[in-house]
């Protein structure tokens, strides 16, 4: 089933990429990862061996400089942790990927102390 | 007419109309603000460009299924391919539109022929030059989407990921540090090991997956990773690792590339379907053939939509490794 060009077209004029963004059309996702959706630093791995179900819950809990960093955290079943902020990227070990967050994120780890804010960045 | 894709560095038109084009979308301002977005900060106008943006960014807080926090609705699954196809044919349409010519196709940049060079000499690839991307550095200085401190309309990003993984409001120049978190970029030999699997996806549909979607994404082989799509993110560095990553206009001309590798892999096994189909269980929503995909700028299309684009575009070239 090919897509002909008019078909998008049609849908991706200026007016009507303003209507379907400021008409809130669209289901945006909670950004307050701390306390909302997706188990924030919980991770659940799961799988079957031999007839048997296994779960296995990991909760990281990270801080740099006593401070928090509260984004989305988990560990694939091959036991690789991966961090939302930082997608093309997973590590062996979770100091590893700290490490690379604060080489990542200059704004948030300032030399000398940690000054990440809920909000207003950069 | 279809428009035709060609390389960066072989096209000087093809250079120069992206480059124009995308200037004109970060200075077009059709209406949006911030506040339509749920970002947090004064309400302030949204370019047409740094709406891609936060689609990107959208997209992947967007867990498939919300349940869990691995798969989102563009990466890390099934959809990777189909998904970025439609975000660049969106992006080509704006295109189109402010260069008015119906033709202009999205450029690609053939890392893995950068990727032959010694890695010392990689940063030094035509890519990086003033006429073309521009250099690194923090913020990059040289080049079309170099930052200004006198000209407010010079590039500047404007909204970004922060550490929490929060889409919030900046207002600085560009980053790239080419070379500094990996050493080099793929070659054509990765790029041919991906184009040896004739399976496109297969169980766990995750980054554990051994298909074709799961190499070029670049999750495997572990040993490798980050490979391909990924392991150029990571050696560009700078805007190209966070969820935020489109600020640099390179991510197109990385995605097109990978979007050139799919064409050919298609090309090459034109009997193997995308997977999974709809019979899939729902805990893979989003990722099945006609499971709509996230859209935030029009009305959602599903992977199957995506599987022929030759109506929007092809390439110049298919040979990719």
């Amino acid at each position: 089933m090919q897509m002909k060009r008019e078909e998008l077209s049609a849908g991706a004029t200026p007016d009507a990429i303003v209507e379907r963004v400021t008409t809130g059309e669209v289901q945006l996702p909670s950004q307050d990862h701390a306390h909302g959706h997706g188990g924030g630093m919980e991770s659940v791995r799961e799988a079957t061996y031999r007839g048997h179900h296994i779960v296995v819950h990991t909760t990281y809990r990270l801080e740099v400089d006593g401070i928090p960093v509260e984004g989305h955290m988990g560990v694939t079943n091959d036991g690789q942790v991966h961090y939302h902020a930082v997608p093309n990227l997973s590590f062996a070990s979770a100091i590893d990927l700290v490490r690379q967050l604060i080489d990542a994120f200059p704004d948030d780890f300032k030399a000398g102390g940690h000054t990440h804010e809920h909000g207003q960045g950069s | 007419m279809a428009a035709e894709r060609r390389n960066i560095l072989m096209d000087e038109t093809a250079r120069k109309n992206y480059i124009q084009g995308l200037t004109l979308l970060k200075r077009e301002f059709l209406g949006p603000t911030t506040a339509d977005l749920q970002l947090p900060g004064p309400p302030t106008p949204i370019s047409t460009y740094d709406l891609f943006v936060v689609w990107h960014h959208y997209a992947m807080e967007t867990f498939t299924p919300p349940t869990q926090g691995d798969r989102n609705a563009a990466h890390r699954g099934p959809v990777f391919l189909p998904w970025h196809r439609f975000m660049l044919v969106l992006l080509e349409l704006q295109l189109q539109r402010v260069l008015n010519d119906a033709t202009a196709g999205l450029p690609y940049w053939d890392w893995a022929a950068d990727g032959e060079e010694p890695a010392g000499a990689q940063p030094s690839s035509a890519v990086w030059n003033e006429d073309c991307m521009g250099g690194e550095g923090s913020p990059v200085t040289t080049g079309p989407f170099a930052v200004d401190p006198g000209d407010p309309a010079s590039w500047r990003v404007r909204v970004a990921a922060n550490v929490q993984g929060q889409l919030v409001q900046a207002n600085r120049g560009l980053r790239r540090a080419l070379g500094q978190n990996v050493a080099d970029l793929p070659t054509k030999g990765d790029v041919a090991a991906a184009l040896d699997l004739d399976e496109y996806d297969r169980p766990a549909w995750s980054t554990q997956s051994q298909g074709f979607r799961n190499r070029v994404e670049g999750w495997r082989p572990l040993a490798g990773a980050p490979g391909l799509h990924n392991r150029v993110h990571v050696w560009v560095g700078g805007d190209m690792l966070p969820s935020s990553s489109p600020n640099d206009p390179v991510f197109y001309l990385n995605h097109c590339n990978e979007d050139r590798i799919w064409a050919a892999w298609q090309a090459t096994f034109p009997g193997s379907p995308y997977l999974p189909d709809q019979t899939a269980p729902a805990e893979l929503r989003g990722h099945r053939i006609d499971d709509d995909m996230y859209s935030l700028l029009t009305s959602p299309v599903t992977p199957r939509q995506m599987l022929d684009p030759s109506d929007f575009y092809t390439y110049d070239d298919l040979q990719v490794s």
